[in-house]
């Protein structure tokens, strides 16, 4: 130990010091000669015999020097210094070739670095909280253990508020649990439009066990999160983006209000910049204890009611095992289920008892955009590593080429002693420093690149998403590493094929090439075509499934309506009115000049929310539990008319189907299909399920045509339509709720302003938003809209980065044999015959690389399954596309340099040799 | 692998100059040429260790903290690098000495039985 220190230190001192340490040798060395000298003249030589001896039994002393200096392990850094900057300057001495290579690999690393980025913050990052490892959350029903997700529709991981009691009570056979409802957005605005801020309802114990503390004032304590508001009232834990944004970081933001759905918060601290909330992907503005939910909500609380709401998660103490943790949950489970027993579902509780609490790891937090964009994700993440082994292949070829024209100063080198390792490594230096400079520009093309990504995600319906995709020491050694494996990629081949010098060659005259590129080249190429024809091809098929998404019929016309979020949470009515209250916003937006039609709605349309409920139909197909599903949608008269959905059998709802007549429903197409094989529908009864909330029993008054509402890849699901005035469930109808509206002609957002004004004049109190359907469409296809963008996008540039590849290698081989092109030009060797020597050679290079490509291609497709939709993985036309694609761009690389060669002056070429 | 090469054109079984420049300068500091003349003399002249391969050892011994040089006058008054032993040096060469004869010996046991029993 003690020697490695000396040995490590003396090495830093010499290499620090080199002046210092290099005199002392020589003084060292002098002192020797003039001893043996001295010694040799007292046996009796003369002054100059002593001098010769002592001279020849020293050897010399350069060697001796050099001997020295290699005891240490500074010679070493001290020679890759030496071949650093040798290495700068012949890169510096061709600023061209350095440019190209450089941006080639920047591209390529950029586009991997970008990527990693992103898949390093959505999928590998843990929450930046303390200790995150301990960190566990309860879920019920299927579980996904690899990937640590609840998995929908059978799991549940919401929770209600009894239910997070009685786990409170708990809280000690763990090191601390808490609750928190993520995804509401709260209403800054005191009357009219709505102004969002992203908002978390959370337990007082959230911040403590998470270990996130304030950094300008407090967090929540338990006795801030108590019914209708602690000591201090309702308080507030704003986020550090919130704080920069909405109070510009005023130094006194604590103690400052916030008013949220028209109640005033007094803002208690603020959160580290880095905490963003649980859920990757969004980011909350605003903490608010669960308590002050009954000021926030009243009746519609999650305290009064029996929502699942609430996520629970609770911290293990340090070494209690996920096992040992569930185990001893399950031990009181009976007591937690009896406790929270919901009141009035006296069907759910057999159920409710014996759903087993499971619990899942939660350190990376939770995540929508995760489960949906992870796929994506790593299809991509595939599509740039093929891009960056596309841009060695050209920067290999490129290096090859360059090797043939260095053969004089390398052979010069090696006849002046350097061994071939030092060649060798002299080369792959410059390579590193070739890689080292890509990624760095590469960095700075990741930087934009990922905020490039973050613009490509769309706003959700209430939120806006975020990811941080800042660099971490993850990214960068991510980036340093794919840089090295880069450098090795195209430098190895080059560097060793260019040693393979005699030292002679440096005292001939540049020899001749003998043939087009030479065989390495030639395979780079051909390696090059084929992989960037299957990228293509996969990403035609990915651009294809988009097109087909976008041309899905959905059933309704996305393009003529106007979606108007409206809330009446503060609108001075029972609860049980509310239906009421809808209609009669309703019908006003529906009395506005230039609208056709209006209708409300619990959902509005591929928003990815919906309801399902479990079915009874008497006289129906008989089939299955898991069958008996069907969505649940409560509508008001004209939602068929608003949408442009046909109602083809019986009558569509109108005024008479309200809360006093019989209780009525329609059905799509799907649900007939499914449980009325024989197609009669209309005057047969439905009726709720065992284990289901009971909207009893209602006879089907028509059939609808299908429409899309959860996803556009799915089938059309069998829908069940009810009239919202007939609502029945034993809670009260959502205050918020989604009214439809079109427009007589015209773009349907144009009647915002009339149609704020008709909702205000109904109760000034209505909250409202405004947002197009056709946005919405366009946001649930939004996943296949980043994966075909993407992947066009690199398959565009690894078709580029092909053809400038081929386009080299061949201008360059007719460069090389512009003597060789001028004497048979000079013997009599026609245009026809200079092209076809040319292109011949690159043909058969092109032909290679593609049959290659599309075998390569028909393989990787497959992969692609769950993303492809409309089109299958061997779609005939886009591989014949891609194949043309290709024969084009590759005959058009070859033609260029080819026609170059036949204006090649025999004269010219001959006088200068 | 220059080390070898270079103890090895000295006719020395590896790693055995470094102990031998040890037990040269653990009687009294001495200077390179010192050493050498040290060592032929003490070997009958059987050992000529030249100055490449002495000189990449005084700093290899040096770098391991097991000699220590400085500049002082030699008897002809001209200025060179004394070696001397550092305390760790003594302990190396302790050890290095002890495992030196214990080996030898066994080899020598072991070459005897080998001369009884043909």
């Amino acid at each position: 130990m003690r020697t490695l220190l000396s040995r490590f230190v003396g090495g830093l001192r010499a290499l620090f010091q080199p002046q210092r340490t290099e005199l002392e040798l020589d003084d060292e060395l002098r002192a020797y000669l003039d001893e043996a000298v001295e010694r040799k003249m007292a046996d009796g030589l003369s002054r100059e015999d002593a001098t010769r001896t002592a001279r020849a039994e020293m050897g010399s002393v350069a060697a001796v020097k050099d001997d020295v200096r290699d005891v240490g392990w500074e010679s070493l850094v001290d020679t890759l210094w030496q071949d650093v900057r040798y290495g700068i300057r012949t890169l510096g001495r061709s600023p061209g070739f350095t440019a190209v290579a450089v941006l080639t690999l920047a591209i390529g690393i950029g586009a991997n670095t970008a990527i990693f980025t992103v898949i390093n913050s959505l999928l590998l990052r843990n929450l930046p909280v303390a200790e995150p490892d301990r960190l566990v959350r309860i879920v019920a029903g299927t579980v996904d253990t690899t990937r640590n997700t609840c998995v929908w529709p059978t799991c549940q991981d919401l929770w209600t508020y009894a239910t997070w009691e009685q786990v409170r009570l708990r809280t000690d056979l763990f090191d601390g649990a808490f609750a928190y409802s993520s995804g509401g957005a709260f209403n800054l605005g005191t009357a009219g439009e709505m102004q969002s801020i992203e908002g978390l309802f959370v337990s007082g114990t959230f911040f403590s066990t998470l270990g996130v503390p304030a950094l300008v004032g407090r967090t929540f304590t338990s006795s801030d999160d108590v019914p209708g508001g602690g000591l201090d009232g309702p308080v507030a834990v704003i986020s550090y983006r919130c704080w920069q944004r909405r109070f510009g970081g005023a130094a006194d933001v604590i103690g400052q209000s916030l008013v949220i759905e028209g109640v005033r918060f007094s803002i208690i601290g603020v959160t580290p910049p880095e905490f963003f909330g649980l859920e990757v992907g969004r980011a909350f503005e605003v903490a608010v204890p669960v308590g002050t939910d009954t000021l926030i909500r009243g009746a519609d609380s999650m305290m009064r009611s029996e929502d699942d709401a609430l996520r629970i998660m609770i911290r293990l103490k340090p070494g209690q095992s996920l096992e040992e943790a569930t185990t001893t949950l399950r031990a009181v489970q009976p007591e937690i289920r009896t406790g929270a027993m919901p009141k009035g579902f006296p069907e759910l509780e057999e159920g409710f008892l014996t759903h087993a609490f499971t619990l899942l790891p939660a350190g990376a937090g939770t995540s929508s955009m995760r489960l949906r964009y992870e796929m994506a994700l790593l299809t991509i993440f595939a599509v740039v590593v093929v891009v960056l082994l596309i841009a060695c292949a050209n920067v290999g070829n490129l290096l090859l080429a360059r090797g043939t024209s260095r053969r004089q100063e390398l052979s010069l080198r090696v006849a002046l002693g350097a061994g071939r390792g030092r060649v060798v490594r002299q080369l792959l230096v410059e390579s590193l420093l070739l890689a080292g400079g890509g990624a760095l520009v590469g960095l700075i093309l990741a930087g934009w690149g990922c905020r490039g990504l973050m613009a490509l995600l769309p706003a959700g319906l209430t939120a806006t998403p975020f990811l941080d995709v800042s660099f971490d020491w993850r990214v960068l050694a991510f980036t340093a590493m794919v840089s090295l494996v880069t450098a090795t990629l195209f430098g190895i081949a080059p560097a060793l094929r260019a040693t393979r010098v005699a030292p002679i060659d440096a005292l001939r005259h540049h020899g001749r090439a003998s043939a087009f590129g030479g065989s390495v080249s030639g395979s780079l190429v051909v390696a090059q075509i084929a992989l960037s024809l299957a990228l293509v091809v996969a990403a035609g098929l990915l651009v294809r499934t988009f097109a087909r998404l976008g041309s899905v019929a959905l059933g309704f016309d996305s393009d003529r309506v106007l979606l108007v979020v409206v809330d009446a949470q503060r609108v001075p009515i029972d609860p049980v009115d509310r239906p009421r209250f809808f209609q009669k916003v309703v019908d006003t937006v529906r009395a506005v000049p230039g609208v056709s039609h209006a209708a409300g709605s619990m959902f509005a349309p591929v928003s990815g929310t919906v309801s399902q409920m479990r079915v009874d139909v008497p006289g129906g197909a008989v089939l299955p539990e898991g069958e008996r599903v069907s969505l649940r949608h409560f509508i008001t008269p004209g939602w068929f008319r608003t949408y442009g959905t046909p109602v083809h059998a019986g009558r569509d709802l109108d005024e008479r189907d309200n809360a006093g007549a019989q209780p009525v429903v329609l059905v799509n197409e799907a649900f007939v299909r499914r449980f009325f094989p024989d197609g009669n529908a209309v005057g047969r009864t439905v009726t709720t399920a065992r284990n289901d909330l009971p909207v009893g029993t209602r006879t089907i008054i028509g059939v609808a045509g299908d429409a899309t509402y959860r996803s556009l890849r799915e089938e059309r699901q069998p829908t069940i339509y009810l009239p919202l005035a007939q609502w029945n469930l034993p809670f009260p109808l959502n205050p918020r709720i989604f009214i439809s509206v079109r427009p007589v002609a015209g773009s349907p957002m144009a009647l915002a302003p009339s149609v704020a004004t008709a909702i205000a004049g109904v109760d000034r109190n209505a909250a409202f938003m405004f947002r197009s359907l056709e946005d919405q469409v366009y946001a649930s296809i939004a996943q296949e809209r980043f994966v075909a963008m993407l992947s066009g996008l690199f398959g565009v540039l690894a078709l580029l980065l092909a053809g400038l590849g081929l386009y080299g290698i061949t201008a360059y081989a007719v460069a090389r044999r512009r003597s060789e092109i001028g004497v048979r030009i000079a013997l009599g060797a026609g245009r026809a015959d200079i092209m076809r020597l040319v292109i011949g050679r690159s043909l058969g290079v092109t032909a290679a690389g593609i049959v290659i490509g599309l075998a390569a291609a028909a393989l990787a497709t497959r992969f692609l399954g769950r993303l492809l939709f409309g089109v299958t993985p061997l779609d005939p036309a886009t591989f014949v596309a891609v194949a043309l694609l290709f024969i084009v761009v590759t005959t058009l690389a070859a033609f260029l340099p080819a026609r170059r060669a036949t204006t090649v002056d025999p004269l010219i070429v001959l006088r200068s040799e | 692998m220059r080390r070898g090469v270079t103890e090895k054109q000295s006719g020395l079984v590896q790693g055995t100059l470094d102990m031998l420049i040890l037990k040269t300068v653990a009687l009294e500091p001495m200077h390179g040429y010192g050493i050498g003349v040290r060592l032929e003399q003490i070997s009958k002249g059987a050992l000529q260790i030249n100055a490449g391969s002495l000189f990449p050892a005084f700093r290899r011994l040096e770098r391991d903290g097991l000699i220590k040089g400085e500049w002082r006058a030699t008897e002809n008054n001209r200025r060179a690098k004394f070696y001397a032993l550092t305390a760790q040096g003594r302990a190396t060469l302790k050890r290095e000495t002890e495992d030196w004869e214990q080996q030898t010996a066994v080899i020598a046991r072991v070459l005897r039985a080998s001369a009884v029993k043909p």
